[in-house]
C-alpha cells in the first residue's frame, strides 16, 4: 500500500510538470478563465450603467414637436427635456448609432386632438437594437400619461369623476430581494465559471490519456511494477489539480472584477465576497474532480489526441447544454436538477449569488453524484489501461 | 534467468468491410453493433513459442515481421496474458506475480515514447521513482547510464528535439534504471545508424559480463548480421512457433549452410509440413 501511495504522488508530480510545462495550452486557459470574471462583469455594468444614466437624463427626441405645443408642454412639465432627433433616425436606430426611441408626431397633431379624433403619435425604434428597446417601454408610459392627463381635463370639464377612469388601482409589490433581482443580470456567471472548469481539465485530461497512446508513452509506462490503478489516480489527480487551479482562479477573478463595476446599482445588487467565492470552490471543487475523471475515461478509448478531442464534444457539449435549462428557467427550479452533474452546479451557483441558503440534499446530492463519476471514471481508466497501451 | 515454455495466443481481428453488409448496413451497422456477427477472424499471433535465456548471456529471438516475437515478450512483460504456456523470470511466474517479474526485469519495448516537456534526466528518474528508488538513488543511477550511453550531454535536455538515436538511448537508459538482472528488448536497433548500432552492441556485451553484472538479455530482431556478432545463442520464431534454436554455429551445422541468412531463411519459411527437423542436413 505504501508502495502504491508513492507512486500515485510520483505519477501525480510527473504529470503536473509535464502540464505547466505545456506553457502555451495552460496560459490561452488561466488567461481566458481568470479575465473572464471582470470582462462580462465590465460589459454589464456598461449596459447597466448607460441605461441609468439615460433615464436620468431625462431626455425624449421628438420629430415634429414644433405641430404639438400640448405634447411638448406635457413633457416639459414632467421635467424632460424635448429634443429634435437626427433627420436620418431610421436609419441610424438600424445600425444601432442612435440608442434613443423617436415619438413621431403627425402634422394634423393638434387639431386631432381639439377634434377628439385621437392622431396616431408613433414610438420608432429597433427591436432587434436592445438598448433602443429598454427605452421605449419608458416612453410609452409618458405617452400614456400624457394621454390620461387628456381624459382627466375633457372628463372634468363635463363633470365626471376621475375614478371612472381607473376603475381598478393596481399596486406592484416586488418579492425579490435586490440580490435575487440581480440574479437576471448575473445569472451567467456560473456558466462562465464551469466552463472554464471544463476547458481547464481537457487539455490535460486527454494528454495523459490519448496524448500517452498516441506517444507510444503508455506501454512502456506499464512495464514498471506500479499498480495500474495507482498510475491512473497519479493522472486523475494532477488533471483535477489542474482544473481545480482554474476553479480557484476565475473564483476568485469576480472579487477583483467587482471594483470595474461602474454602476452604483449593480455594485450593490452584486454581492459577491470571499463567502460567496468559498462557497462557489465548494460547489466547483467536486465538479472538476468528476469531469476530470470522465474526460479521461472518453479520452482513454481514443488512439490519438484529435480522436480524444472529437469523443470529448460530446461531454463539452453536455457541459454546456445542460445548465441551459437554468438559463432559460424552463420549468423553474426542480429536484431532479440536483442529480444531473453540470445542471446542479449551475442551479447551487445561482442560488450563491441569489443569497438563498443550502439545505442538507443541496450539499449532498451533488457531491455524491461527482463521487460516484470520479470513482466509475478512475475504474474505467484503470481497467482499460492494458488494452489500451497495445493498440 | 528467463524461461518461456510452450506459450500461445490468439487475438480477434476486426473484420472491416463485413458489417456494412445485408440488414446491419443501418444504425446497428454504422455504430458497430453488427461488427460481432460478422465473420470473426482468429489470428495464431503465438502458437508455440519455448526458449530458455541464462544470465550472462545474450538470446537474441530471431524471426521474419509478424513472427510473434513483439507478442511473445509483451506476454513476457505482464502486458498480454497467455492462452497456453509459462513465462517465468528467476524463478518467478509471471502471470502469477507479474509486479515481482516487473521488478527484476528491464523493458524496451516496441513502443518507446518518451515525454517530449520533460528532460532525459526526467524521463530516467520518473520510471526510477516507478520503481520506488529513492531521488538521489535515481539521479546517480541515470548519471551512470548516461555514461554508459554517451549521453551526458543530452541529458538535461527536453527529449522533444532528440534524434532516433537519442530517443532509443534514453528509452533503453529508462528501461535499465533500477539496474535489472534481466534484460528485454524489442527490435531494439529499429531506425539506428551504424553508429548508435554499433555503440548499443557494445554496451549490450558489456552488460553480459560479469563486470557488467552479468545480465540475462533476450532482444528480439529480424536482422541476421546483429545475431551474427552478438548473439550467444539464437530463436529461431516463424508463424508463432519457435523452429529451431542453438548458437549461430548449430545452426549453421545444421541446416548444412554457410551463410547464416541462408540458414535463416530455411528454418523459418520451411513448408509447414516439413518442420525444422527434417531439412536435409
Amino acid at each position: 500500500m505504501k508502495r502504491s501511495i508513492a507512486a500515485v504522488l510520483t505519477v501525480l508530480r510527473k504529470e503536473l510538470t509535464d502540464a505547466l510545462r505545456d506553457r502555451r495550452t495552460l496560459m490561452t486557459v488561466l488567461v481566458s478563465s481568470v479575465l473572464l470574471g471582470p470582462l462580462v462583469l465590465l460589459g454589464v455594468s456598461a449596459l447597466v450603467a448607460s441605461l441609468e444614466s439615460r433615464a436620468e437624463q431625462r431626455e425624449i427626441y421628438v420629430a415634429g414637436v414644433e405641430k404639438a405645443p400640448t405634447l411638448q408642454n406635457f413633457l416639459e412639465r414632467q421635467t424632460y427635456t424635448v429634443k429634435a432627433p437626427p433627420a436620418d433616425y431610421e436609419a441610424q436606430l438600424r445600425r444601432s448609432k442612435f440608442t434613443d426611441p423617436v415619438v413621431v408626431v403627425p402634422d394634423d397633431f393638434e387639431s386631432a386632438l381639439a377634434r377628439g379624433d385621437a392622431p396616431v403619435v408613433e414610438v420608432v425604434s429597433d427591436s432587434a437594437n436592445q438598448r433602443s428597446e429598454a427605452a421605449t417601454a419608458r416612453i410609452e408610459r409618458l405617452l400614456n400619461a400624457f394621454g390620461r392627463e387628456r381624459a382627466v381635463l375633457n372628463l372634468a370639464l363635463r363633470g365626471v369623476a376621475v375614478q371612472v377612469l381607473e376603475p381598478v388601482r393596481v399596486d406592484e409589490r416586488d418579492l425579490a430581494n435586490q440580490q435575487s433581482r440581480a440574479t437576471r443580470i448575473t445569472g451567467m456567471l456560473p456558466y462562465f465559471v464551469m466552463m472554464a472548469v471544463l476547458y481547464g481539465a481537457l487539455t490535460a485530461a486527454l494528454d495523459t490519456t490519448a496524448g500517452e497512446r498516441e506517444r507510444g508513452s503508455l506501454e512502456p509506462l506499464l512495464m514498471n511494477p506500479a499498480e495500474r490503478w495507482a498510475i491512473v489516480v497519479g493522472k486523475w489527480g494532477a488533471v483535477a489539480c489542474v482544473s481545480m487551479l482554474i476553479a480557484v482562479l476565475s473564483s476568485l477573478s469576480f472579487l477583483p472584477g467587482q471594483w470595474v463595476l461602474r454602476s452604483d446599482t449593480l455594485a450593490a445588487m452584486f454581492q459577491y465576497g470571499v463567502g460567496e467565492a468559498l462557497l462557489f470552490l465548494a460547489v466547483l471543487l467536486p465538479f472538476a474532480a468528476a469531469l476530470s475523471a470522465v474526460l479521461m475515461a472518453v479520452a482513454i478509448r481514443c488512439k490519438t489526441f484529435k480522436e480524444a478531442q472529437a469523443s470529448a464534444t460530446i461531454v463539452i457539449l453536455v457541459t454546456s447544454l445542460l445548465p441551459l435549462v437554468n438559463v432559460f428557467n424552463l420549468g423553474g427550479e426542480s429536484p431532479w436538477h440536483l442529480w444531473v452533474p453540470a445542471l446542479a452546479q449551475n442551479t447551487l451557483m445561482t442560488r450563491v449569488l441569489k443569497g438563498e441558503a443550502f439545505n442538507l440534499p443541496q450539499v449532498l446530492i451533488p457531491l455524491a453524484v461527482c463521487i460516484v463519476l470520479t470513482v466509475v471514471g478512475v475504474w474505467f481508466v484503470s481497467r482499460m489501461l492494458r488494452q489500451a497501451a497495445l493498440k | 534467468m528467463i524461461e518461456v515454455r510452450g506459450v500461445a495466443r490468439s487475438f480477434v481481428a476486426a473484420t472491416s468491410g463485413k458489417r456494412a453488409s445485408g440488414a446491419r448496413a443501418g444504425l446497428g451497422g454504422l455504430l458497430g453493433l453488427g461488427r460481432k456477427r460478422g465473420a470473426e477472424r482468429i489470428v495464431h499471433a503465438v502458437r508455440d513459442v519455448s526458449f530458455h535465456a541464462p544470465g550472462g548471456h545474450i538470446t537474441g529471438l530471431l524471426g521474419p515481421n509478424g513472427a510473434g516475437k513483439t507478442t511473445t515478450l509483451r506476454m513476457l512483460a505482464g502486458l498480454i496474458t497467455p492462452e497456453a504456456g509459462t513465462l517465468s523470470v528467476d524463478g518467478i511466474d509471471v502471470v502469477a506475480r507479474p509486479r515481482e517479474v516487473l521488478a527484476r526485469m528491464g523493458v524496451l519495448s516496441d513502443s518507446r515514447g518518451l515525454y517530449p516537456r520533460l528532460t532525459a534526466r526526467e524521463n530516467i528518474v520518473y520510471y526510477a521513482a516507478l520503481h520506488g528508488m529513492a531521488r538521489d538513488a535515481a539521479d546517480a543511477r541515470a548519471q551512470e547510464l548516461a555514461r554508459m550511453f554517451d549521453m551526458t550531454a543530452l541529458l538535461d535536455r527536453r527529449t522533444d528535439g532528440f534524434s532516433q538515436g537519442e530517443r532509443m538511448k534514453t528509452a533503453l537508459a529508462r528501461a535499465l534504471v533500477h539496474d535489472p538482472a534481466n534484460i528485454v528488448l524489442d527490435e531494439p536497433t529499429n531506425g539506428l545508424d551504424v553508429l548508435a548500432t554499433r555503440a548499443l552492441r557494445e554496451s549490450l556485451r558489456w552488460l553480459r559480463t560479469p563486470e557488467g553484472g552479468g545480465k540475462c538479455i533476450v532482444f528480439s530482431t529480424h536482422i541476421m548480421q546483429e545475431v551474427e556478432r552478438l548473439c550467444d545463442s539464437v530463436v529461431v520464431v516463424a508463424d508463432g512457433r519457435t523452429v529451431a534454436s542453438g548458437t549461430v554455429e548449430e545452426l549453421l551445422a545444421r541446416t548444412g549452410q554457410s551463410d547464416f541468412e541462408e540458414a535463416f531463411v530455411r528454418l523459418a519459411f520451411a513448408p509447414p509440413a516439413a518442420p525444422a527437423e527434417a531439412v536435409p542436413a
